[in-house]
């Protein structure tokens, strides 16, 4: 057992919660870490992935109520059927293009004229791989997204052990527990405790890490003080403005102001030393109290209010004008 | 005359020169920054490469030199503010940088690079971006970082107007505490700063950008009017030369009614100055279009259509009416195209609500809004007041937008590499890449 003790601790504490197979195999390989499970085969460029179910880039675009934990369900003031969920996505996918038309631009070839052009050497593999991957960025946030779901094991990078976990991930499969207290149901104004959220300690979709950091197996020690240290007094200023004349009133417990205290040199140390949400987490939340507006209905036709509705489709429309020229098009869309 | 000669030291002194790129999905911010030297202003380069209708291609910079937009279609290699593309921003980066030819030359292994990224990036992407950095083009120094720490090395204090400032506390960079809105081309962020670092766990992204009101607006005006959905490029001019943010939206929005069949509203004619006309390039003698106060009488292309006149008007106008304000709604309720996310001003509370309330006074107080969405006209007065009515009554709320908020970024990453002491701290050079490998350098720039 003394080769252990050149392992880091938490690394150890995980692998005790797997069966003694892993055990064993640990013990006769010493220090090498066998980080693939029984399931998934590694190969370069591609990997078995557990289907989820949901389409992960059309979900990101547009995530209901279920697929996010920190959402809670509300009343079902929104409601909305299957078939205009699909209008509100598709329209939403056509708003994000960058062309109207699918067009493909290649880049033009340039003449090699040895005057003209800086050379920067013969580019290595993985450059040229770099170079020549046509991956949009859907494709790496789906890759990203299946890197994260694999089991925890298959990942050889360790994450910290205090991160604070502030937010949950929206494809998480752990349970939610881990996360859902922290999150203030009423959304804004209540003030989350950093220190509730640093007890979920090790969750694993809280590392940030990549297929193609492969280069350093070893464990990746966090130690946010290390690598750009904090400046030796950053408490705040407390401002330069002149303190006003005292008065006799200040006293009056009427009158008094009461200033929330300012966190502890601590605790900003901790917020700060947070490591960067991934791409879905940082998305906008639809808050509580905007959930609770009704959401505004325009008239397709004209932008005004839409008051009504088309039998037909469900469009909305504002007078009988408009619906009118909606309903020229709505019958020959739709066939009805 | 022999050539200069390079010495072999053990360390390398830090290259003279330092490209600063703030590489947006729309347009890159970049200038070459020396030390001791006065700072020109950056240049603004179309980070795309467009084809015309002739099958005519541009890359960057070279899109000024278009004369017909109609039909242009555009390839970004920055997509939702991430460098994904590296093979175009190649093309486009050695077009404007490294060609020998071009004026703004810089030779990588001679000049440092200061590269943005927006938040939250994935770390596929930034070790793809670190690995084309210095294994491709051999940068000699290089510090990606994102965009919005970069606006921390402004003076944010000078863009406030009051109180007013005693001088001693001018020149202390980086700013201590104050809260960033980028407003760009694909996205909102919201990020709260402190003491120069970004504050991770609280920030926000709005997927509301420039793309999607562009599209927005391509959108109604194909339904209403014209299809202009092959002309994005004249839509984003329309947009940003008409597009304000209401203080009002239901009072502007009932004076651009026209009023049901038999009533109509005589206030909708030109109501009561909303109403404009945006006079259509037809690309032969006029090449840019521009905007005019709705003229009801003014014989128009689209008018003779739709009566079956022979064409006899020179202009084709375009009338705007709710358009103009509607589409800029979106940053604030997204909801109204059934996106499911609060607007701005609650992203920033929701920012808040993650961090210790002693904190909230210094961020309500210092609010600065960046991109080119702030640009649009009644955007920091909107925001201000729905902040404003959101926020505990007894802070002060200030919400302000630098001079130019679309350089303001770049402006901090050139003083940033100003200040070698600072940014030699934060920066990697290329030998410490070749000794300690992508992932120290990963982990370096990601502050763990």
């Amino acid at each position: 057992m003394a080769n252990f003790e050149g392992v880091d601790v938490p690394t150890v504490a995980r692998w005790q919660s797997y069966d003694c197979k892993y055990g064993n195999s640990m013990m006769i390989n010493f220090g090498v870490r066998e980080v693939a499970n029984s399931r998934a085969t590694a190969a370069p460029g591609w990997a078995y992935v557990p289907d989820t179910g949901a389409n992960a880039s059309v979900t990101a675009l547009q995530p209901s109520s279920r697929t996010r934990v920190r959402n809670q369900p509300t009343a079902s003031l929104h409601e909305t059927t299957a078939k205009q969920e699909a209008k509100i996505l598709r329209e939403l996918a056509a708003l994000d293009r960058e062309n109207h038309r699918d067009v493909s631009i290649p880049v033009p070839i340039r003449h090699k004229d040895s005057a003209g052009r800086v050379s920067h050497g013969k580019s290595t593999p993985a450059v040229r791989k770099i170079l020549q991957s046509q991956k949009t960025f859907a494709n790496h946030l789906s890759d990203f997204e299946a890197l994260s779901t694999l089991p925890a094991t298959s990942q050889p990078v360790v994450s910290t052990p205090a991160t604070p976990a502030v937010r949950a991930s929206p494809n998480t499969v752990v349970p939610a527990t881990a996360a859902a207290p922290n999150v203030t149901s009423k959304g804004t104004r209540s003030h989350r405790k950093k220190d509730q959220g640093a007890v979920s300690t090790p969750t694993p979709l809280r590392k940030v890490s990549t297929a193609s950091q492969s280069s350093t197996p070893l464990p990746i020690k966090s130690e946010p003080g290390q690598d750009i240290p904090m400046p030796d007094a950053p408490l705040l200023s407390q401002g330069n403005s002149t303190i006003p004349a005292p008065h006799p009133g200040d006293k009056d417990p009427l009158l008094v102001s009461r200033i929330p205290v300012m966190p502890s040199q601590e605790e900003i140390e901790k917020l700060m030393a947070a490591p960067p949400m991934t791409y879905n987490e940082a998305r906008g939340p639809w808050v509580y109290e905007d959930r609770m507006k009704p959401i505004r209905q325009f008239c397709e036709v004209c932008g005004y209010w839409g008051r009504v509705k088309c039998k037909g489709c469900g469009g909305r429309v504002c007078a009988l004008e408009c619906l009118q020229v909606h309903q020229e098009e709505c019958f020959t869309r739709y066939g009805a | 005359m022999a050539p200069p000669r390079r010495t072999k030291s053990s360390g390398p002194p830090p290259p003279a020169n330092t490209l600063v790129l703030d590489n947006g999905a729309y347009s890159i911010k970049a200038g070459i920054v020396t030390p001791d030297v006065e700072t020109p202003a950056p240049e603004i380069i179309p980070n795309c490469i467009a084809r015309d209708r002739d099958k005519k291609t541009y890359i960057g910079s070279q899109l000024s030199s278009c004369k017909d937009f109609s039909e242009i279609a555009f390839r970004r290699p920055v997509e939702k503010g991430y460098l994904v593309n590296w093979e175009a921003e190649k093309e486009i980066w050695e077009h404007e940088f490294f060609d020998s030819k071009v004026k703004r030359h810089c030779d990588p292994p001679e000049t440092g690079l200061v590269l943005t990224e927006a938040p939250n990036a994935l770390p596929a992407l930034q070790t793809n971006c670190d690995q084309v950095v210095f294994e491709e083009f051999g940068f000699a120094r290089y510090l990606r970082i994102a965009a919005p720490t970069l606006n921390a090395y402004t003076d944010i204090q000078s863009i406030f107007k009051a109180p007013a400032r005693d001088t001693a506390s001018i020149a202390t960079l980086p700013a201590e505490i104050f809260m960033l809105i980028d407003s760009g081309y694909s996205h909102t962020t919201i990020t709260p700063l402190l003491l120069g670092r970004p504050i991770q766990s609280a920030i926000r992204r709005l997927d509301v950008g420039g793309k999607l009101l562009t599209n927005y607006l391509t959108r109604l005006l194909s339904l209403r009017q014209y299809d202009m959905r092959n002309d994005t490029y004249l839509v984003n001019e329309i947009k940003e030369a008409t597009c304000y943010v209401s203080k009002d939206f239901k009072a502007d929005l009932e004076r651009t009614w026209k009023g049901p069949k038999g009533d109509r509203r005589a206030v909708f004619e030109t109501a009561d100055g909303i109403a404009k006309d945006y006079v259509l390039p037809d690309y032969h003698g006029r090449t840019k279009g521009y905007m005019r106060d709705h003229d009801p009488n003014a014989a128009t292309k689209l008018k003779e259509m739709v009566k079956g006149k022979a064409l006899g008007a020179s202009e084709d106008v375009l009338t705007l009416r709710n358009e103009r304000f509607t589409v800029p709604e979106l940053l604030f309720n997204p909801t109204d195209i059934g996106l499911r996310q609060s607007g701005i001003a609650q992203q920033v509370m929701d920012s808040l609500s993650s961090l210790p309330m002693g904190l909230w006074p210094g961020f309500l107080a210092n609010i600065v809004v960046v991109g080119g969405n702030s640009n649009i006209e009644g955007f920091v007065f909107r925001l201000q007041m729905e902040i404003r009515s959101l926020a505990p009554a007894e802070c002060i709320v200030r919400v302000a937008r630098p001079a130019d908020p679309i350089v303001s970024t770049w402006q901090g990453g050139a003083n940033l590499v100003k200040d070698e002491e600072a940014f030699s701290k934060l920066s990697v050079t290329k030998q410490e890449y070749e000794e300690h490998g992508a992932a120290w350098v990963a982990r370096r720039f990601g502050g763990r």
